[in-house]
C-alpha cells in the first residue's frame, strides 16, 4: 500500500503592527487638501511619513531591510521619483509583501504608468478624464468630468469596500483604468455608469476611446500571491477633504445627498490595502477517518475522511472566527477534479466529508477564499 | 477679430486679475462643529484649544454656545502663573473672548502674573514667539509695556540668531504692538515674501502650511507702514487659503479666516469673480449671473464700476461674438447678470469689474434633436440593399431583428448638431458592447457592425442609443428594441474570476455490465459437473478402508502437504515462496507414492 505523508503549510504575514507608511506628495498642499484622510489614517494608528515624491533622500530600505510596510503615492504629476526610489525597487517592494495605494489624475506621470501596468492596470493617455454626460455633479465645470457614481458600482466585496447599501453615492474626477476582466488577481473595486467614457473633454471622438461604460474602471485593486496588496485610483481629488465634505447633487435635477460617500469607502479601501482588513491564517488543519480521532498512515479508496479546518480572519486589531459559507476544498491532480464547499460546523470550524481517492500522485488541497480576503494554499503532498 | 483679441489681452494686463472662489457662508458653517467640539472637550493639556474655538466663534461672528461656564471654570483651575507665554496669551485671551471676567465676575491675572510677563520681556534667553506672546498678553489685559524700545532690540537680536519663518513671524506680530520701536521690521517684509513658495503657478504659500502662512501673513499686513504684496500676490495667497476652506481642526480654521480677514482688510483684498450657480446657461434661462465680491463673498466698498462684459469669444473658432456689453446689477449686491443668447457652444467672457478683471468659461447648452434614426441587417457581402426601419424618438422597434453571421447591424441617424458622445449600446445581461459611430460626408452618423466577427457567441442584445455633449442640454438613452443573434457558438457560461466557483463531484469508474444471473448460475452449474460426475462414481465404487496400511501413511500426509500449500498459496503466499515449499514436500510425496504402490505391487505378485 502507498504511505501518506502530509507536508501542510500555511502563509502567514505579519499583521500585528500597523504599519508604517511613506507617503509620497507632489507638494505640501497635497498634505493639506488630503488631511482628513491623513488624519483618519494616524487616529487608525498607522505611523505616516511624508516625503516630496522628488525628493533625493527618498528609499524604501536601509541595509536590505524595509523601513516601511505601506507606501501610499498621492503624486500624479511625479515624472521621476527621488532617492534610490524608481519603479523597479516599488515592484520589488511588492514582491516582497508591501502595500501600494496609488491616486493618478489625468496628468497621470509616465513613472506611474509603469507602475501601473506592473501590476496588471493600464492608465488611460494623459489628458483623459472620465466623462459621463448623463451622472455628473452639479458642481461639476461644465465638461462633466466630476461625476456621481452610485455605490451599486462598487465591488460585491464588504470587506473590501464596505456594507453598499450603507454608501452614499460617490464624487469621482480623474482618469479611467484599464483592467483586465480575466486576471482573477485584478480587482475593479469601482467602475463607472455604461454612460461613462474616458476620453480627452471637448476634443471630437476620433479613435474608440480606451474605456467605455462598465469596463471603465475607477479604482482597481490588487491581490498578488504573496499577499502584497495594490489600489491604484485614477482620482487624487477622490480622497480630498473637498470630496468628504461635499454634499452629491446628479445634474440639476436630481436629488441631493448632503454628504458623499468617498470617506467611507477611501477608508474602507485604505484598511483593505494596508491588510487592516480581510487578512485570514489557518488556526488548525484537522483530518481522520470518520469515527476516529488521529489521522491514519494512509488512507484508501472509498474511506469517508473528515477534514477540519480553522480558518480566523483579523478584523479590528484581533484575530476573530471568520465566519462564511464560501470556502471551498479542491483536489488537484494537474487539474482540479474534486471540488466542494465546506461546511460550517460551529463558528469557524468547517468539515467535510469525502471519500478519499487512490493514486493521487500529487495533492493540492487549496482553500479557495471569497470575499477577496487572503488567498490560504493548504499544500499536501503525497510520497509514493 | 484679432483686433478684438488683442484689446482683451491689453485690458488683463492693464487691470488687476481675481480669484475664482470665495468662503462662503456653508463654509464657514461647516467650521461649527469642529469649533464646538474643542469648545466641549476639555482637558488639561489642551488649554490652546479653548482659545482657537473661542477665537474662531468670534472670528465668524457666531455666538458661543450657550453656556461658556464650563469652559471659564476649566481655564481658571488650570491656569498658571507658570505656563509658557503662549499658553498664557491663549488662556488669557480666551477669558476675555468669552467674558469670563463677568461670568464668574473675577478677572484670572493677578499682580504677579505681570511680573511674569515682564519677566519674560526682560530675560535675555527669550525667543521671538516668547517675546510676542507676554506683549500680547499684555495688551490683552490692558497693562502698558516697560521699555517699548529695549523689546524691540532684544527682537532684532533674537532675529539675528534665529530668522526662521516661524520666528520673523512672530517678531511681525510683537512689532505692530511695539510703536514706533517696531519699525525695524519693516527691513524684514521683503525678504519674507521672496521666500513664499509658487505652487502650479497659481498659489503662493510659505513652507510649513496654513499655521506659518497664516502667521506671516497677518504679520505683514499688521505691521504699520508697509505694503507687502502686489495684487497678483494677493490673489495668489488668496487662492492658497481658499483651497484650505475644508480644513478641520479649531486651530486651523483660526489660521485660515485670520489670514482671509487680514487680506480682506488690506489694500490689495482680492476681488472674487465666479458664477453664482454654473457656468453654465440654457436657451430656456439665457442669463448668466456672476458674483463680484470680496473672500467672504461680501460686496464690495465702494461697489465696483463699470461692471462690463468686455468681449464673448466662441472657443472653437475664436469668433467673438459680443463686446463692451455693460452687466445688469442682480437680486442681491454681489450678483450681476449678463443675459448671453448665443448658439449652443463654449465661450471665453472677459468680465472687468472696475480696476479688476477675470476671463471665464461659459457654456451655452441647447438640446439636440434626432432628425432622423433608420436601423436594420445588411448582408455581409453586400449583394443585396440593407433592410432598414425608420424611427422617430420615443418609439421603439415592434419585434426584434433577426440576424445571424452573414448579417451586418446598420444604424443611421442624423443629428441637429455633431455630439461628442454617439454611442450605440448592445447590452445582454451584465454584457455590454458599446460602439461609437462616425460622422459621413453627408453629416450624417452611422454604425456598421459586423455581426459575426465583433460578437463572441449567440444572444439577445438590447439596442440603446447614448446621446452626450458637455453642452448639450437633453442627454439621452434611448432603448429603442432588441436583436437576436445566433451564431454558430452558443453561450458559454461565464466563469466568474472571483467568488465561489461551481463545484466538482468526483465520479468513480462505473462497474463493468455483466450478464444476468440465470446465464451466470447456469454457467457455474455447468463448470461444476465435472466434479459432481466424479462425486456420484465415487459413490458407486465406493471406498476401500480395508485395504488401508500404516505404510500408505506417509503419501497421504504428503499428499495432504500439497493441498495445504495450495491453500496458503491462495491466501498468502506468492509463487516463488509456494514453488520453494512445493519442491521438497512433492520430492517426499513421490517418494512415498512410488514406496507404496512397488508396495502394492508385490503384494499382487
Amino acid at each position: 500500500m502507498i504511505p501518506l505523508i502530509f507536508l501542510i503549510s500555511f502563509i502567514f504575514s505579519s499583521a500585528y503592527a500597523l504599519g508604517n507608511t511613506l507617503v509620497l506628495l507632489d507638494n505640501q498642499v497635497i498634505k493639506e487638501t488630503h488631511s482628513i484622510f491623513f488624519k483618519s489614517l494616524q487616529d487608525r494608528g498607522y505611523q505616516l511619513t511624508y516625503k516630496i515624491a522628488d525628493d533625493s533622500s527618498l528609499h524604501l530600505s536601509k541595509y536590505g531591510e524595509y523601513l516601511y510596510d505601506n507606501l501610499i503615492i498621492f503624486a500624479p504629476s511625479v515624472e521621476e521619483f527621488g532617492g534610490s526610489l524608481n519603479v523597479d525597487s516599488i515592484t520589488q517592494f511588492i514582491d516582497e509583501g508591501g502595500n501600494v495605494l496609488v491616486a493618478g489624475s489625468s496628468v497621470t506621470g509616465d513613472v506611474l504608468r509603469e507602475l501601473a501596468s506592473e501590476c496588471g492596470f493600464e492608465v488611460d493617455e494623459e489628458g483623459a478624464y472620465v466623462i459621463d454626460h448623463l451622472n455628473y455633479d452639479i458642481s461639476d465645470n461644465g465638461q462633466h468630468t466630476k461625476i456621481v457614481v452610485p455605490s451599486d458600482n462598487l465591488i460585491e466585496a464588504p470587506i473590501i469596500v464596505g456594507e453598499k447599501n450603507e454608501i452614499a453615492s460617490l464624487l469621482y474626477h480623474g482618469t479611467g483604468i484599464l483592467a483586465d476582466p480575466e486576471n482573477p488577481l485584478v480587482l475593479p473595486l469601482l467602475t463607472a455608469d455604461s454612460t461613462a467614457y474616458s476620453y480627452i473633454p471637448e476634443q471630437p471622438i476620433k479613435e474608440y476611446p480606451h474605456a467605455v461604460g462598465k469596463n471603465t474602471v475607477l479604482i482597481a485593486g490588487l491581490q498578488a500571491r504573496n499577499n502584497a496588496r495594490v489600489v491604484f485610483s485614477g482620482s487624487l481629488d477622490f480622497f480630498s477633504d473637498d470630496y468628504f465634505t461635499s454634499a452629491v447633487q446628479k445634474g440639476e435635477n436630481g436629488v441631493k445627498v448632503p454628504l458623499s460617500g468617498n470617506k467611507k469607502v477611501s477608508l474602507s479601501i485604505a484598511d483593505w490595502v494596508f491588510k487592516q482588513q480581510g487578512q485570514l491564517r489557518v488556526r488548525s488543519v484537522k483530518h481522520h477517518k470518520e469515527g476516529e480521532k488521529v489521522p491514519p498512515q494512509a488512507y484508501t479508496i472509498m474511506e469517508q475522511i473528515v477534514y477540519t479546518i480553522e480558518v480566523d480572519i483579523w478584523e479590528s486589531r484581533e484575530w476573530k472566527p471568520f465566519n462564511t459559507d464560501d470556502i471551498q476544498l479542491e483536489f488537484v491532480r494537474i487539474d482540479p477534479f474534486v471540488r466542494t464547499t465546506l461546511t460550517r460546523k460551529f463558528l469557524a470550524n468547517t468539515k467535510l466529508d469525502l471519500k478519499s481517492q487512490t493514486f493521487m500522485v500529487f495533492i493540492n488541497l487549496m482553500l479557495i477564499m471569497t470575499g477577496w480576503a487572503t488567498h490560504i494554499y493548504t499544500v499536501a503532498r503525497k510520497c509514493l | 477679430m484679432i483686433f478684438h483679441t488683442f484689446i482683451f489681452a491689453g485690458l488683463l494686463l492693464t487691470t488687476q486679475a481675481s480669484i475664482s472662489d470665495y468662503i462662503s457662508k456653508s463654509d464657514i458653517q461647516k467650521f461649527v462643529p469642529s469649533l464646538e467640539s474643542a469648545l466641549e472637550s476639555l482637558n488639561a493639556e489642551d488649554l490652546p484649544n479653548v482659545y482657537y474655538a473661542a477665537k474662531g466663534f468670534t472670528l465668524i461672528n457666531e455666538p458661543l454656545p450657550k453656556s461658556t461656564t464650563d469652559a471659564c471654570k476649566h481655564l481658571e483651575k488650570h491656569f498658571n502663573n507658570d505656563l509658557a507665554s503662549e499658553v498664557l496669551y491663549q488662556v488669557l485671551s480666551a477669558w476675555s473672548l468669552m467674558n469670563c471676567a463677568k461670568t464668574l465676575n473675577k478677572p484670572l491675572h493677578t499682580e504677579s502674573t505681570v511680573k511674569m510677563l515682564k519677566a519674560v520681556l526682560e530675560n535675555l534667553e527669550s525667543n521671538s514667539a516668547d517675546i510676542r506672546y507676554a506683549v500680547h498678553a499684555m495688551n490683552v489685559i490692558s497693562q502698558p509695556l516697560p521699555n517699548p524700545a529695549k523689546i524691540g532690540q532684544q527682537l532684532q537680536t533674537k532675529l539675528k540668531e534665529d530668522d526662521s519663518l516661524p520666528s520673523v513671524g512672530q517678531a511681525l506680530h510683537a512689532a505692530s504692538l511695539l510703536g514706533n520701536a517696531g519699525t525695524f521690521a519693516i527691513q524684514y517684509v521683503e525678504d519674507v515674501v521672496v521666500q513664499a513658495d509658487e505652487v502650479d503657478g497659481r498659489m503662493l504659500q510659505w513652507e510649513g502650511g496654513l499655521t506659518v502662512t497664516s502667521l506671516l501673513l497677518t504679520g505683514l499686513l499688521t505691521l504699520p507702514n508697509s505694503k507687502p504684496f502686489t495684487q497678483v500676490q494677493a490673489d495668489k495667497f488668496a487662492t492658497y487659503l481658499l483651497t484650505r476652506k475644508t480644513v478641520q481642526n479649531a486651530k486651523g480654521i483660526v489660521s485660515l479666516i485670520e489670514a482671509a480677514h487680514a487680506l480682506s482688510a488690506s489694500d490689495v483684498s482680492p476681488v472674487s469673480i465666479t458664477f453664482v450657480e454654473s457656468a453654465q446657461v440654457t436657451n430656456l434661462k439665457p442669463d448668466l449671473k456672476i458674483r463680484i465680491s470680496n473672500m467672504f463673498g461680501e460686496p464690495l466698498k465702494p461697489a465696483p464700476a463699470p461692471v462690463i462684459a468686455q468681449s464673448a469669444t466662441r472657443t472653437t473658432d475664436d469668433v467673438v461674438v459680443l463686446s463692451k456689453q455693460p452687466l445688469n446689477v442682480g437680486s442681491t449686491p454681489t450678483e450681476f447678470v449678463l443675459p448671453l443668447r448665443l448658439d449652443p457652444g463654449q465661450y471665453r467672457v472677459g468680465i472687468t469689474a472696475g480696476a479688476h478683471s477675470a476671463a471665464l468659461m461659459v457654456r451655452v447648452l441647447g438640446p439636440v434633436n434626432i432628425q432622423w434614426l433608420e436601423v436594420g441587417l445588411g448582408d455581409t457581402d453586400g449583394t443585396s440593399a440593407p433592410r432598414l426601419t425608420k424611427l422617430q424618438h420615443p418609439s421603439t422597434l415592434t419585434s426584434p431583428l433577426q440576424a445571424d453571421s452573414s448579417h451586418h447591424l446598420i444604424l443611421r441617424f442624423s443629428l441637429s448638431r455633431p455630439v461628442q458622445q454617439p454611442f450605440l449600446r448592445l447590452s445582454s445581461g451584465k454584457r455590454e458592447i458599446v460602439f461609437v459611430a462616425e460622422l459621413d460626408s453627408s453629416k450624417a452618423y452611422k454604425i456598421d457592425v459586423n455581426l459575426a466577427t465583433e460578437l463572441s457567441h449567440s444572444a439577445h442584445f438590447e439596442m440603446e442609443l447614448i446621446l452626450g455633449d458637455s453642452i448639450m442640454s437633453n442627454p439621452l438613452r434611448w432603448a429603442f428594441g432588441n436583436i437576436e443573434v445566433l451564431l454558430s457558438t452558443a453561450e458559454q457560461e461565464q466563469q466568474p474570476g472571483h467568488g465561489p466557483r461551481p463545484e466538482i463531484k468526483h465520479m468513480f469508474r462505473p462497474a463493468e455490465k455483466r450478464p444476468p444471473q440465470v446465464v451466470s448460475m447456469l454457467f457455474t452449474a455447468l463448470a461444476a459437473m465435472p466434479l459432481l460426475l466424479l462425486l456420484i462414481l465415487w459413490l458407486q465404487l465406493g471406498i476401500n478402508f480395508k485395504n488401508f496400511s500404516f505404510a500408505a501413511l506417509p503419501f497421504h500426509v504428503g499428499l495432504g502437504g500439497i493441498f495445504a500449500l495450495f491453500t496458503c498459496f491462495w491466501l498468502r503466499l506468492d509463487m516463488f515462496a509456494t514453488c520453494a515449499w512445493l519442491i521438497p514436500i512433492g520430492g517426499f510425496t513421490f517418494l512415498a507414492g512410488h514406496h507404496i504402490l512397488s508396495k502394492l505391487a508385490k503384494q499382487k505378485k
